[in-house]
């Protein structure tokens, strides 16, 4: 009786501790934490996208293949980053989350996500879900229709679901949540539906809303002078899609913006706080410690949401805490992370709306004719192409080279301010902007996968992409591989100190997803999503060319 | 502006019916410029500005018009890609947007 006892003790015990992510865990994720699992959206709160693991290198990648895939039987497109913990692989897209054994690739459980289909109205730019978070035994997932649930991870039963938002009103979510300091938080999107942005914050056990944190400055707030008297600002936008990253020792997390509603800004005068902008907030009570405005007045719908990655770098002799940001309006960024002070800003791509560096006295990019004429109601050839010099999708940054490494567009659209401010309406569109694309010279490149220095944004090589541009994430190892994908179907493994492609598997779909990388019984494990999905931009370059259709690939070094 | 009101005059001059829907009632110049507005507010986003640069989205301007139920279905119910309409535009505003769509813009 006594050794039953404790066998079911000791089970216990142990059953817990094999799904009970605890929050010193997290803070260890990509952080010195076990290399078995991958805890956080970015592979760390830094999200560096940086793994410490060499068994796979440049000499060996060659014999790296698949081995297993698993189909997502979902047409709406993978842009997701899974989780792993103990063995097994969270995964999420827009209709199910799924828990997968990674020795056998076989699924453990599923769990649909539901949502009136009508939803997709409210949606900009593709149906989309960008991964889970995982804490103390369940994983957190929020769906479409903006609805935040925490899931058994045992047995992806339905602990709790929140309301959020009411899509109806234009509220949607696709970004991932994040657990830090014990609070589960969300962002939204729905910029281009006149929403209000915000960052909440729930009780991870009950669901109960703690906090929310709007992101245009109401009444009676600092900033709020920036918006026009009257009602602006409840339909300024301001959304958060996109997971915020999170300093521990400092206990903040940062959030970008996106752009404001609507999209001209001739109807909001004013700088408009927060709109474009990163924001550091304390995780327990949303209260904002300070706010950076990547692009005052924003015009362009240049969105401010990609990531903001944590790193420590040397800045004239110096090792300062900063936040490295490669924006939409073709800047890259390094900001102070304790104070949010500009300390870089120079153009990564080339940019026509500002001069290309940013002065670090004033903090304010300094625009040029095309912005003025701009603003002034003409039609101008605008660069960056309002998707950006580079979009959602994650860079990975190798602390030891002290590089980051994404793909960048070089694109230019057409674009103008509408003569009439759209009309309000809850839950329809909200931009007054009309806006296309100028034809490219079958000579050009649609962009380029390149290594930068964060200070300078200097390349330190740049490959072009003629075919098709690239809608993915990025992840670099210390086997000196920058892991990615293509819209084509290719998943690839480039060369960390040329750019020469070294390696690539045909995934049947587009890759548009953030691979990851950790260890299984000792071995090397490479997973990324496949199935091509986004907005209309990556539509556009794939028509008639690339099938849908989402599935998991996991890769080793054949034995 | 012209060039929509000349197009409209040409479709109702050349007495426009459909294959599979008969009763369809005839286009009118008013039907057509309420659909153009219609089509800027929610559908140019994807299937590009006046019809053009329709990006990866369904290429409106080779939609056929004979398939006047194929349209009307489609918006209301949601296609592929597509939500479904049906709960936030009337009949009459998925007509206007048939209209405008047959009527098509001018280069």
């Amino acid at each position: 009786m006594r050794k039953l006892l404790l066998g079911v003790v000791l089970s216990a015990t142990f059953g817990v501790s094999a799904h009970a992510q605890t929050q010193q865990e997290l803070n260890r994720d990509g952080s010195g934490g076990s290399t078995d699992n991958v805890l956080t959206y970015g592979m760390g709160y830094h999200q560096q996208r940086y793994s410490p693991l060499r068994q796979i290198t440049k000499s060996n990648v060659r014999r790296l293949v698949p081995v297993w895939t698993m189909s997502l039987a979902n047409e709406f497109g993978e842009q997701g980053q899974p989780l792993v913990y103990n063995g097994v692989l969270y995964a999420a897209n827009v209709k199910r989350v799924v828990a997968i054994d990674v020795g056998t690739g076989r699924q453990i459980w599923e769990t649909p996500l539901e949502w009136d289909p009508a939803v997709a109205r409210v949606v900009c730019c593709g149906l989309s879900n960008r991964g889970v978070a995982l804490y103390d035994g369940k994983v957190f997932v929020a769906s479409l229709d903006a609805h935040l649930r925490a899931l058994d991870a045992k047995t992806g039963k339905e602990v709790w679901k929140t309301k959020v938002a009411e899509w109806k009103e234009g509220y949607s979510i696709t970004s991932a949540p994040s657990v830090a300091n014990g609070v589960v938080m969300t962002g939204m999107t729905g910029g281009e539906y006149g929403v209000r942005g915000f960052v909440a914050g729930y009780d991870p056990q009950t669901g109960k809303q703690l906090w929310r944190r709007y992101m245009t400055a109401g009444p009676g707030e600092k900033g709020h002078e920036t918006w026009p008297k009257g009602d602006a600002y409840l339909r300024g936008g301001a959304s958060t899609w996109i997971t915020g990253s999170y300093d521990p020792e400092l206990d903040l997390t940062y959030w970008g913006t996106s752009n404001g509603g609507p999209w001209g800004a001739v109807w909001r005068p004013g700088d408009n706080l927060w709109v474009a902008s990163v924001v550091a907030l304390r995780p327990k009570t949303g209260e904002m410690v300070w706010h950076y405005q990547w692009t005052p007045a924003e015009t362009y719908d240049y969105d401010g949401n990609n990531e903001n990655l944590l790193a420590d770098i040397t800045v004239d002799g110096q090792k300062r805490k900063v936040i490295l940001h490669a924006d939409r309006n073709g800047f890259l960024y390094v900001l102070d992370r304790a104070t949010g002070k500009l300390i870089a800003g120079n153009a990564y791509v080339p940019v026509n709306w500002a001069k290309p560096r940013i002065d670090p006295a004033t903090g304010r990019p300094e625009e040029t004719e095309v912005a003025k004429r701009l603003r002034a109601g003409e039609k101008v050839e605008l660069q960056p192409r309002w998707t950006g010099g580079k979009n959602w999708f994650p860079m990975a940054f190798n602390p030891n080279k002290q590089l980051l490494y994404f793909p960048v567009k070089h694109e230019t659209a057409i674009y103008q301010v509408n003569k009439d401010l759209p009309s309000y309406k809850a839950g329809e569109r909200y931009q007054g902007v009309t806006n296309t694309t100028k034809e490219r010279t079958p000579d050009e490149a649609w962009g380029y996968y390149a290594a930068f220095d964060p200070l300078t944004a200097k390349r330190k090589w740049s490959v072009p992409q003629a075919e098709f541009p690239m809608w993915s994430g990025s992840l670099v190892t210390a086997g000196g591989l920058v892991f990615s994908g293509k819209l084509t179907g290719e998943f690839v493994a480039f060369d960390e100190d040329t750019g020469k492609e070294l390696w690539k598997f045909q995934t049947g779909s587009g890759v548009n997803a953030q691979p990851i990388t950790y260890t299984y019984k000792g071995r090397q494990y490479v997973t990324v999503l496949s199935g091509l999905g986004g907005g209309t931009s990556a539509k556009r370059e794939t028509a008639g060319k690339v099938q849908p259709g989402g599935s998991v690939w996991t890769f080793a070094l054949i034995e | 502006m012209k060039k929509l009101v000349l197009c409209s005059l040409l479709v109702c001059m050349c007495g426009v019916t459909y294959a599979d829907s008969p009763e369809t009632p005839a286009i009118t110049p008013d039907q057509i410029k309420r659909g153009s507005g219609l089509y800027a507010q929610h559908c140019a986003p994807c299937h590009g500005p006046r019809m053009k640069d329709p990006e990866g989205s369904f290429d409106l301007r080779k939609f056929p018009r004979d398939e006047h139920e194929r349209f009307v279905r489609s918006v209301t119910k949601g296609k592929n890609a597509m939500p479904p309409w049906g709960g936030l535009l009337q009949p009459a505003e998925i007509q206007a947007l048939w209209a405008y769509v047959v009527a098509g813009e001018k280069n």
